[in-house]
């Protein structure tokens, strides 16, 4: 297990400390200014994540409003310092109920310091998980010994939750209504050129779920994908059916899926933790379905004009509906005064970003509406430097669509007392980085 | 301000300082800047209040950092608002956004310039401030005159005329071409008679700054500004909101005092008397008090009131008030007070002859050194630095040498080098010098750098009797336990050269002294260990008679350190062991060093170069500069091998003078030499410290050929010159020229050769002057520069310089100046006429006086038969009827040279082609023939053609024969005799060179005598 932290900071924005917790004794307490003086303070924040200065490395990321900084002096592994970060920020979240700001900070400073007691000793990741966590680290207070009821929870058995074959579940859960919800969340990058050829395209999907079972059942996941397909026609002994198969590149699994099984038999199945959690990884990079494409024309006509046409095109089934599409057209930092011609949606001119913004809160499928802009430009006194053109950005989700193709054929649950299960499934497709070059 | 109303402006300002963070102070600035891009481009145009508003943000955003790129037109053209508010908005961004290259401000210039010259002053002052801060080029071309005319207007109220005046100096500064201030010197004038103290000290800032340019048209203006002086410092007619805690107006009393230093002098006597007294007010009045900003105020009146003491050579009883006045500014408490005082002092002792006075405070200054501020130390330090002298020395080196042990470790390596400069320089004994070094090492040894000790290590090997001193003294340092490598190092090399000489003291032993040595060989590094191999070599060799035990320990030793890993400590063990298996032959070669040539202290040197930085721009130091930037910077040229020059003087006396050559070793000139030590080492140029280095290590490192190629020349010269091997076995004697105590650098017959050949350089240098020569020829004409260079700060007095013209050229020469000024150079032309050929030489007569020292030289003048030669390209239709017709002697001659130095045919060409002959190829069928031809000019010959042919044999190089032919016979003998020489004997820098007047025949190689120590040696490497 490498090193990953020998302190951890957590900054506001203004860089004073809420909470540092110092690992090791190998930096300095007063490390903290120098990330103050030659990161915060400077335009390279929010640049590149680690930052050496001195002999230590910074690794920091910003979430909400507050910094989280880690100090190492050694050859860190950064990689797993970063896990470690977005791990604990879960966990915070988890207790704290979903927010992690700094005035959730503020309300829990002897949690934190608890849970960072708990979640790495001398600079070693430990264990994270909230589920077990949970079990030690209460949000009740004490209970005075004079209070009249007996606690009626069962001691938890601290070995068998460590050590013990399921280390991610508790026996003897009972639940009235036994249901499990699948989503499956994709999120498209995509970088296409002004023509329209695609140059870079991959989606990365995970499959989230959330169980309320009772006892100890054990699910079988199906989906559409290439391998499991091929596995089960051959033990089937019969030809694959017709249709699509997705090949998964990059798989990973929670732990609680049994490997040797996927190994042999290529299926999917897993005694499940309780409550909400993120059963696997993929990545896809070929037959990737795009839900839009986008015809830019910019022109720039003379030195403070220019004309910006944009046509937005929605190729998904027309009776689904994409949300909250927001499409950015970056402008010139002179850009003086905007007006726009729209079919459908809302859109102005953002000055602390350049950009205008279009914005669509209900797009249907099947659709290609247009923005046409003017945009006129204040002449400088710089030399007019010939204006960049970043890429256009796009934001949007689709519902019921998954940019890969991946359906969910089947989810089996299998328990010992046989009860009925109710099986949820969602897909949804989102934006990562969409940009279109104009 | 005009912020009332503005609720948009107040808004956005009170938005930014609420930002949490820098990013959102920038999405906040963005945003705003969209908005007023937006709001500049709007088509209807804004209202005079809303672009006011605009251009406030912009220049707070501006202010804040970040670009602001746009927008400028609007900013100036609220210039032309005919409203205050927005005129003043318009003028401030103005000359904040804008610099003076902006094209915008070409629209601006007619409004200033109706601002500049109407009659609102509200807007005359807004237009000169807006002028006075961009300062441009074209400002300064289109309302100079305008800003003049209101600068001199009687009609306009003080404000804006000082506004004016601040505004014009601004210009000047900028552009002092465009502003055109001739005839100003009445207008000043004029100005100075202002009643005004606001435009007074205004208009003295701008005539400091025209002063500072050219002091020679305001002499008009001295006097006043004297009157200005004496009215502030009696304190008439001031009024109250000018003075400041009591002083009236110290700025302007500082300013016309800044103005009078740049006045060389004050010639009139009653302005001059009326001065003095104003200062002797200006000194007798400051004291030191508790409040800060009276202090501030009445000190720097006071100093600058000090500069211009000195300034003005102020008689003695002035500058003695001076320095009791700086006496007690050194015993306050308060300390920046007494770092002034002792700046000052140290400024007084620079510039005036106040050290007797100065030394009064000399106590005070030594506790001084011992304040907690170490800025202070410092300039005490220089202080103490600077005023010693022979009264003093013993005193202030003792006292450096007891702060030493307790100094802090950043001052010490200064304090050492000081220390060490001080007691050379002022050493009231040779012995008390040795004292204070080995007492400087033993302190303070990791602070002496390696030019300490070597200095050391001269004085003593040029100093005879206080060698036996030197090895009594290091002896008993060495004998205490932990001693510092540095002291090994004097110690090992004194007691190498010297030990001998306490041979009958007891413990003086030689084996006790190599044991005494031998107990710190584990305690070294790799740079000691050589020279304690050396010690050995040399205690063997004085080991009379020789102790056998303690040979074969030494040889152990040799043996040792045969196989030693350091290349230089492993060569020094293998020859030392086979030197002194040789015998007799160590003692040759082993003997005492040979006294170091007189040259500039190294420390002196460094002790120069870390005073540099502390410069101070006062105007006297300013005066100080413009005297020496006059004077030509003349590049020492520094001999590779400190060794070679030596030879040089012995050799051209050899040519030139035979009557004044000594064979033997002058030992009294030695001992005059030596005891010149102290005043001389002042002023020589520096050797470089690796220089240094090789002198001291130099012959006894028997590292490799160019040494003793060095020695062997050395003694095949006074061979030569003596015609007996005067060389006794103990010593390798420097050959001293009796008459000049001066050792001149490089070799001069080296650079006369090199000046045969081409037409500049330097002929002759030594530390005091450089003779430099520049030559250019017009047929038989030649006209030469004779560039003489005073390389010192010091004049060169009794400078004589004759010509010995031989019969054959007529010499113009115009007289050299009797003295030649410090780091001064001058020149002297000299026209030669060719009247018939011939080779012999002119000579240079020079002598000069520096100090006590004649010093007379006699040089050869590169007028020699080749510059009188021009190349000619001869086809071969008109060679070879020249050739023949020109037949047989005394017109053609012949000649079978023998004992040619052998070079390949190319390089022989090349030789002939460098005395302008030019070779003809393709005339001669024969391809180990050459053939040239070349023009020689004289009155009596006129252009002559002469043609040359040279036939060599393959198979004997040292032999040829040449062929010359030319319609004069004395010129073709002349030629022919002059080519021979060349191809005799080319002057390399090893040979000596030929006497011109003896027959080449007659010129031996220098043969190395079989018994001379220095060919052993060379056999034994070779």
């Amino acid at each position: 297990m490498p090193v990953a932290a020998s302190a951890i900071y957590l900054l506001n924005l203004r860089g004073d400390v809420l909470i540092n917790r110092l690992y090791r004794d190998d930096v300095g307490g007063n490390m903290v200014d120098a990330f103050r003086m030659h990161i915060m303070q400077t335009k390279e924040l929010g640049t590149c994540p680690v930052r050496q200065i001195g002999g230590c490395s910074f690794f920091y990321m910003r979430i909400s409003n507050v910094y989280i900084v880690i100090v190492v002096s050694s050859n860190a592994n950064v990689a797993c310092a970063f896990k470690f970060v977005v791990e604990a920020v879960a966990l915070f979240k988890s207790y704290f109920g979903g927010a992690f700001d700094e005035d959730a900070i503020r309300n829990n400073f002897v949690l934190i310091y608890e849970l960072l007691d708990e979640i790495m000793d001398f600079g070693y990741p430990q264990n994270l998980s909230p589920e077990i966590l949970k079990l030690y680290i209460t949000q009740e207070g004490v209970r005075s010994p004079f209070s009249s009821k007996p606690s009626d929870k069962p001691v938890p058995n601290a070995t068998l939750q460590v050590t013990g074959a399921v280390g991610w579940r508790r026996e003897g859960l009972v639940y009235k209504k036994n249901e499990v919800f699948l989503d499956i969340v994709e999120s498209v990058n995509l970088l296409m050129s002004s023509k329209g050829s695609v140059l870079r395209c991959d989606v990365t999907g995970k499959i989230l779920m959330k169980c309320f079972l009772s006892g100890m059942p054990d699910l079988k996941l199906g989906l559409n994908d290439k391998i499991g397909l091929e596995k089960e026609s051959q033990l089937k002994s019969r030809p694959a059916k017709s249709g699509k198969t997705i090949e998964l590149d990059d798989v990973t699994f929670h732990q609680c899926v049994n490997l040797t099984r996927f190994n042999s038999e290529k299926t999917v199945s897993f005694v499940p933790p309780d409550g909400e959690f993120e059963l696997m990884k993929y990545r896809i990079t070929e037959g990737v379905n795009l839900p839009f494409r986008v015809l830019p024309t910019i022109k720039e006509l003379g030195r403070t004009r220019m004309e910006v046409n944009v046509k937005v095109k929605s190729v998904f089934g027309a009776k689904m509906f994409a949300l909250g599409v927001v499409i950015k057209i970056p402008v010139p930092k002179q850009t003086a005064k905007t007006s726009f011609q729209v079919t459908s949606g809302r859109a102005k001119y953002q000055a602390s970003i350049d950009c205008l913004v279009w914005k669509i809160r209900k797009f249907p499928g099947q659709t290609e509406p247009t923005l046409s802009a003017e945009v006129e430009l204040i002449s400088t006194m710089a030399e007019k430097k010939s204006w960049t053109r970043p890429p256009i950005q796009m934001e949007f989700q689709v519902p019921m669509f998954t940019a890969s193709g991946l359906r969910v054929r089947f989810l089996k649950v299998w328990e010992k007392s046989g009860y009925n299960t109710v099986e949820w499934v969602r897909y949804i497709t989102k934006a990562g980085s969409y940009e279109i070059r104009c | 301000m005009t912020m009332h109303g503005m609720r948009g402006l107040s808004v956005f300002i009170s938005d930014i300082r609420n930002c949490q963070n820098k990013e959102q102070e920038r999405l906040r600035i963005d945003k705003e800047l969209g908005n007023v891009r937006n709001r500049f481009k709007n088509e209807k145009g804004l209202t005079p209040y809303e672009k006011k508003k605009y251009v406030w943000k912009m220049l707070y955003i501006y202010m804040l950092g970040y670009d602001v790129d746009f927008g400028h037109m609007e900013t100036v053209s609220l210039i032309s608002a005919p409203k205050y508010p927005e005129k003043q908005v318009g003028y401030i961004a103005t000359s904040c956004l804008l610099n003076e290259n902006n094209d915008f401000l070409r629209l601006a210039i007619n409004t200033v310039r109706n601002d500049i010259i109407g009659r609102n002053e509200t807007f005359q002052c807004l237009a000169l401030t807006m002028v006075g801060n961009i300062g441009g080029r074209e400002f300064a071309e289109s309302l100079a005159p305008d800003v003049q005319n209101l600068l001199l207007s009687s009609s306009c109220r003080p404000l804006v005329r000082k506004k004016a005046a601040l505004c014009l100096l601004r210009l000047y500064r900028k552009n002092p071409d465009v502003v055109n201030v001739d005839g100003w010197a009445d207008r000043m004038a004029q100005l100075l008679d202002e009643r005004d103290l606001g435009v007074l000290t205004s208009s003295m800032s701008l005539l400091v700054a025209l002063v500072s340019n050219n002091h020679e048209a305001y002499w008009s203006c001295l006097p006043k500004c004297v009157k200005i002086l004496e009215r502030l410092a009696r304190n008439q007619d001031v009024p109250q909101e000018y003075t400041y805690y009591g002083i009236p107006s110290p700025w302007l009393q500082v300013k016309t005092m800044r103005a009078l230093q740049y006045f060389p002098t004050i010639e009139d006597p009653s302005t001059r008397r009326t001065l003095f007294e104003v200062l002797q007010r200006i000194l007798m009045g400051t004291d030191v008090v508790k409040n800060v900003n009276k202090n501030n105020a009445s000190h720097a009146v006071l100093f600058e009131a000090l500069a211009l003491v000195m300034h003005l050579d102020a008689e003695k009883e002035m500058m003695s008030q001076c320095v009791a006045l700086l006496g007690k500014f050194i015993a306050v408490r308060e300390p920046n007070i007494r770092y002034l005082g002792l700046e000052n002092m140290t400024r007084m002792l620079m510039v005036t002859d106040v050290q007797e006075i100065i030394k009064r405070h000399q106590a005070q200054i030594i506790t001084s050194l011992k304040d907690p501020d170490v800025s202070i130390r410092r300039r005490a330090l220089d202080l103490l630095y600077g005023m010693c002298d022979v009264t003093n020395a013993k005193d202030i080196v003792e006292e450096l040498l007891q702060y030493l042990s307790s100094a802090d470790f950043t001052m010490r390596e200064e304090l050492s080098l000081k220390a060490a400069i001080l007691a050379e320089k002022f050493a009231p004994d040779l012995s008390w010098y040795v004292d204070v070094i080995l007492q400087l090492i033993d302190k303070a040894g990791d602070f002496i750098s390696d030019d300490i000790w070597f200095r050391v290590v001269q004085f003593v090997t040029n100093n005879d009797d206080l060698q036996p001193y030197a090895a009594a003294k290091v002896k008993e340092y060495i004998d205490k336990p932990a001693v510092h490598e540095t002291m090994v190092k004097v110690s090992a090399y004194i007691l190498g050269e010297y030990s001998h000489l306490l041979a009958r003291r007891p413990g003086c032993s030689p084996k006790e002294i190599f044991s005494i040595l031998h107990e710190k060989l584990a305690t070294v590094s790799t740079t000691t260990i050589p020279i304690l191999l050396s010690a050995y070599a040399k205690i063997l060799m004085h080991t009379q008679p020789p102790d056998q035990e303690l040979q074969s320990q030494i040889w152990a030793i040799f043996n040792k350190y045969e196989s030693c890993i350091d290349a230089e400590i492993q060569q020094r063990a293998v020859e030392y062991l086979a030197l002194c298996q040789k015998g007799a032959a160590l003692m040759d070669i082993l003997a005492e060093m040979p006294k170091f040539p007189e040259r500039k202290s190294s420390l002196i040197k460094r002790a120069e170069y870390s005073e540099a930085d502390t410069a101070e721009q006062s105007a006297t130091k300013l005066r100080a500069q413009q005297q020496t930037s006059n004077a030509l910077v003349v590049t020492d040229q520094y001999p590779a091998n400190g060794v070679t020059l030596r030879i040089s003087v012995g050799q051209l006396s050899l040519i030139k003078v035979p009557s004044m050559i000594t064979t033997e070793n002058d030992t009294s000139t030695d001992q005059a030499l030596s005891q010149q030590n102290g005043s001389l080492s002042k002023v020589d140029p520096q050797p470089p410290s690796v220089d240094l280095l090789s002198d001291i290590l130099g012959p006894f490192a028997v590292e490799g050929p160019p040494g003793a190629t060095v020695q062997s020349e050395h003694i095949a010269v006074s061979g030569l010159e003596g015609g007996s091997d005067a060389v006794d076995g103990s010593a390798i004697v420097p050959v001293e020229e009796h008459t000049n105590t001066v050792q001149p650098i490089g070799n001069i017959a080296e650079r006369f050769h090199a000046l045969c050949l081409k037409d500049s350089g330097v002929l002759y240098e030594d530390p005091y002057i450089q003779i430099g020569i520049k030559a250019e020829g017009r047929g038989h004409h030649v006209h030469l520069v004779l560039f003489l260079g005073n390389k010192n700060t010091a004049p060169l007095v009794s400078v004589h310089a004759i010509i010995l013209p031989p019969a054959h050229l007529k010499m113009e020469f115009s007289l050299v100046p009797d003295t030649i000024p410090p780091r001064a150079q001058v020149q002297c032309p000299l026209e030669i006429v060719n009247l018939r050929p011939s080779r012999d030489v002119a000579v240079l007569d020079f002598s000069y006086k520096f100090g006590t020292n004649m010093v007379n030289v006699k040089l050869r003048l590169p007028a020699v038969l080749n510059k009188f030669l021009q190349p000619i390209q001869v086809p071969a239709e008109e060679f070879f009827p020249q050739w023949r017709s020109l037949s047989g002697p005394p017109l053609k001659l012949q000649e079978v040279v023998r004992g040619v130095r052998p070079m390949p045919l190319p390089e022989m060409a090349n030789l002939l082609d460098s005395f302008r002959i030019m070779i003809c190829p393709g005339l001669d069928p024969n391809p180990n023939n050459l053939v040239a031809s070349t023009t020689f000019y004289s009155e009596s010959t006129h252009a002559m053609l002469c043609l040359v042919r040279i036939e060599t044999d393959p198979a004997d190089r040292t032999q040829l024969r040449m062929t010359l032919a030319s319609g004069d016979p004395s010129l073709t003998f002349e030629l022919k005799e002059f080519i021979k020489e060349q191809l005799i004997s080319i002057p390399t820098a090893r040979s000596p060179a030929p006497a011109p007047k003896a027959p080449p025949t007659a010129q031996p190689t220098p043969q190395i005598p079989p018994n001379d120590p220095a060919a052993i040696l060379a056999g034994l490497l070779s």
